[in-house]
């Protein structure tokens, strides 16, 4: 931020008197300055001076900043009406096929959405972003898209008949029954991928982002066959005029303009921070309804999921680890809380040290750098090694003594209590929810 | 059961010298768990590579003469078409071409079957003609899918390891070479230039810090603590205990 420089001529015209002669000029009045105050130090200190102390006593904790500094704030803080970007009439169409895993935006698909954002923005006319996902997903709006098109249930879908993307946004968020009761999308790659092309033929967008997962990355493949079209897979690069993969043992790569089908790779494309977009509903086109698009005879007999068992599962590829650190004493209530949890147990290097818990547990530089949603550190201070280990974490839940430790600054969510505590009532509260 | 592993033309990752991708020893490894005759398939010019999947168990490998600069699909559906497998192991990536993983989704299109990515484990089936297939998910996850035979499947890393290399077998093994159909590869609409590392973005911390005001409890009661964290658990949606 560059500070606004002093204009003198202007303030010198401020002091002019109107006079017939040679010009004359009344410094001593007062007008209005041309830039921002000068700081007061002293005066500042003299302010926070606390008053009916036998020696000075300052109270630095920013009750009495300087005035010139507050006015300065107040204006660059002046209360903005909540702004929502619409996109009436789009030049062109960006689609965004995300994964939204249990319903919830991921940081890769918020990424997704982000790229999408860049392409849609930087065409000629102005884009609209479509995020290909259930409409019961949350913050698709904030995270950039326009509208939201369910790609595997929309004819069945109730409609939520909103038109503005707040009230879409929490029509969604207010009916849970929603999530419940709408269909899973179909199982059958094949047959998501079928429903897929319809889309594509009957709306006919010009870019198509996916995530470079499992699932993703395998409908943007049978997409790319069926479609015959170039693709550009796990792009490391990507802006408006150019997108960027490697290829042949990473000694090469590829590079063009971005064509219509792009699996983007992860960490590769910036979120969306914007103004947050109205992510509304869009009606699936009718030729484009599942029925329609179904294979009828298909060698896909059945699927189920396993979900995996937190217990078993390696600290590098769970969702949720619940750490010890030198806060815990007590290891079995540990373990249990972990299991009641549905979490992976993991330690910081001082309880590994000490043979409390195995090695393989260990959370942090010189063990398991993390890439779960969540962390729950009980009686961890958090040493740089040990954040370093954590800096994938979405959210971070703390329980420690020390109001100060780096681990309570880096939580959302912070417990300033002893661990030891607050293992056997978290167990309890469980088993009472559980029954 | 005929069972047929698709080979790549792999070279290593850092010393660049031709070897088999790990990920197809791993197929080789799943195939040979499985009652049925394994061979390999290879499309290319340089056999040197797919000698190593002799070592990994395999005994015998077509290997269809291409040109240099051909597309191996055309080659390999139509062999597959001559010669029906039930089932046919892939990497989820070739190694040494444009390394899309695109190939053994065209072969399924070209043949007509249906594809299965990343599977880690391969098991008898109830249904008559069919098969077990169960699917990496992340997160640990496992998606347990029956397919009718015949199939096409790409094997994930999470399968088991590939059998030691042995070097009198692969010593033993030889390859047949057969003439196969040279189509020159649909030129790609991309330029190709040395790669350049591009820096990855990175991973803010704290970036969903929650609200300042009910960040920090101080001393609260065990008891309250604990609803604390619960809640805040249902409320990022990380799990329900309930």
């Amino acid at each position: 931020m560059t500070r606004s420089r002093r204009d003198p001529r202007t303030e010198r015209r401020a002091h002019e008197v109107p006079a017939a002669g040679r010009p004359r000029f009344d410094l001593a009045t007062a007008t209005p300055p041309t830039r921002r105050m000068r700081r007061d130090p002293r005066g500042e200190v003299a302010r926070m001076l606390v008053p009916g102390t036998a020696r000075p006593c300052i109270d630095r904790g920013q009750t009495a900043a300087a005035e010139g500094v507050t006015a300065f704030a107040a204006a660059a803080a002046a209360p903005k009406a909540p702004e929502i970007r619409v996109v009436e009439a789009p030049a062109f169409l960006v689609f965004a096929v995300l994964d939204a895993p249990e319903g919830r935006l991921s940081r890769f698909d918020r990424q997704v959405l982000g790229a999408a954002r860049l392409l849609a923005d930087a065409g000629e006319g102005g884009g609209a972003v479509v995020a290909l996902a259930s409409r019961a997903v949350e913050g698709l709006g904030a995270a950039g898209a326009d509208r939201v098109l369910d790609a595997g249930d929309s004819a069945r879908a109730p409609a939520t008949g909103a038109d503005d993307g707040a009230a879409s946004r929490t029509a969604a968020a207010a009916s849970n029954d929603f999530v419940a009761t709408a269909p899973a999308r179909p199982v059958d790659p094949a047959a998501q991928a079928a429903n897929l092309v319809a889309l594509v033929q009957a709306l006919a967008p010009r870019h198509m982002l996916f995530p470079e997962t499992p699932d993703g990355g395998d409908l943007a493949r049978r997409l790319a066959v069926t479609l015959g079209e170039p693709i550009l897979t796990d792009v490391e690069h990507l802006t408006a005029r150019s997108a960027a993969r490697a290829a042949r043992g990473r000694r090469r790569e590829q590079a063009g303009a971005p064509p219509r089908l792009m699996t983007l790779g992860e960490d590769r494309a910036a979120d969306y921070a914007g103004i947050a977009c109205e992510a509304r509903a869009m009606p699936a086109p009718p030729e484009a309804s599942p029925t329609a698009a179904a294979p009828s005879d298909s060698a896909f007999l059945s699927a189920e999921i396993i979900p995996g068992d937190p217990a078993t599962m390696s600290l590098a590829e769970t969702d949720f680890v619940v750490s010890a650190g030198n806060g815990v004493t007590d290891f079995e209530a540990f373990r249990a809380l972990a299991a009641a949890l549905q979490a992976t147990p993991g330690a910081s290097r001082v309880v590994c040290d000490a043979g409390l818990m195995p090695r393989e547990a260990q959370v942090g530089a010189s063990g398991t750098v993390l890439s779960a949603d969540c962390y729950l550190a009980l009686g961890i201070a958090g040493a740089p090694q040990h954040l370093q280990g954590i800096a994938g974490c979405e959210h971070v839940v703390a329980v420690n003594t020390d109001l100060h430790a780096a681990m309570v600054e880096r939580a959302g969510l912070a417990i300033v209590q002893d661990a030891q505590l607050v293992m056997p009532a978290l167990l309890k509260l469980l088993k009472e929810r559980q029954s | 059961m005929r069972i047929v592993v698709l080979l790549s033309a792999g070279r290593y990752p850092v010393s660049d010298r031709p070897a088999l991708p790990r990920l197809e020893a791993q197929a080789i490894a799943l195939a040979q768990s499985l009652a049925g005759e394994t061979s390999g398939l290879h499309a290319g010019t340089d056999e040197a590579g797919i000698a190593d999947a002799f070592g990994h168990g395999l005994d015998a490998v077509e290997m269809l003469d291409i040109a240099a600069e051909a597309d191996p699909v055309p080659a390999l559906a139509a062999h597959l078409k001559a010669h029906p497998a039930d089932l046919i192991l892939a990497g989820r990536r070739g190694q040494g071409g444009e390394d899309t993983g695109l190939v053994p989704y065209a072969l399924a299109e070209a043949l007509g079957l249906p594809i299965l990515c990343d599977v880690a484990a391969i098991a008898a089936a109830d249904a008559p003609g069919a098969m077990r297939f169960d699917q990496a998910l992340p997160k640990g996850a496992k998606r347990r899918v029956t397919l009718r035979l015949p199939a096409l499947v790409t094997v994930h890393p999470l399968a088991p390891a590939p059998s030691p290399y042995v070097f009198a077998r692969a010593r033993r093994g030889v390859v047949r070479h057969l003439p196969g159909v040279s189509e020159p590869a649909k030129a790609a609409p991309f330029e190709e230039k040395p790669y350049r590392e591009r820096p990855k973005l990175m991973r803010k911390a704290g970036a969903q810090a929650g609200e300042a005001a009910e960040k920090v409890h101080l001393h609260p009661d065990p008891d309250e603590a604990a609803r604390l964290i619960l809640d805040h658990l249902k409320r990022i949606g990380i799990r329900r205990y309930s």
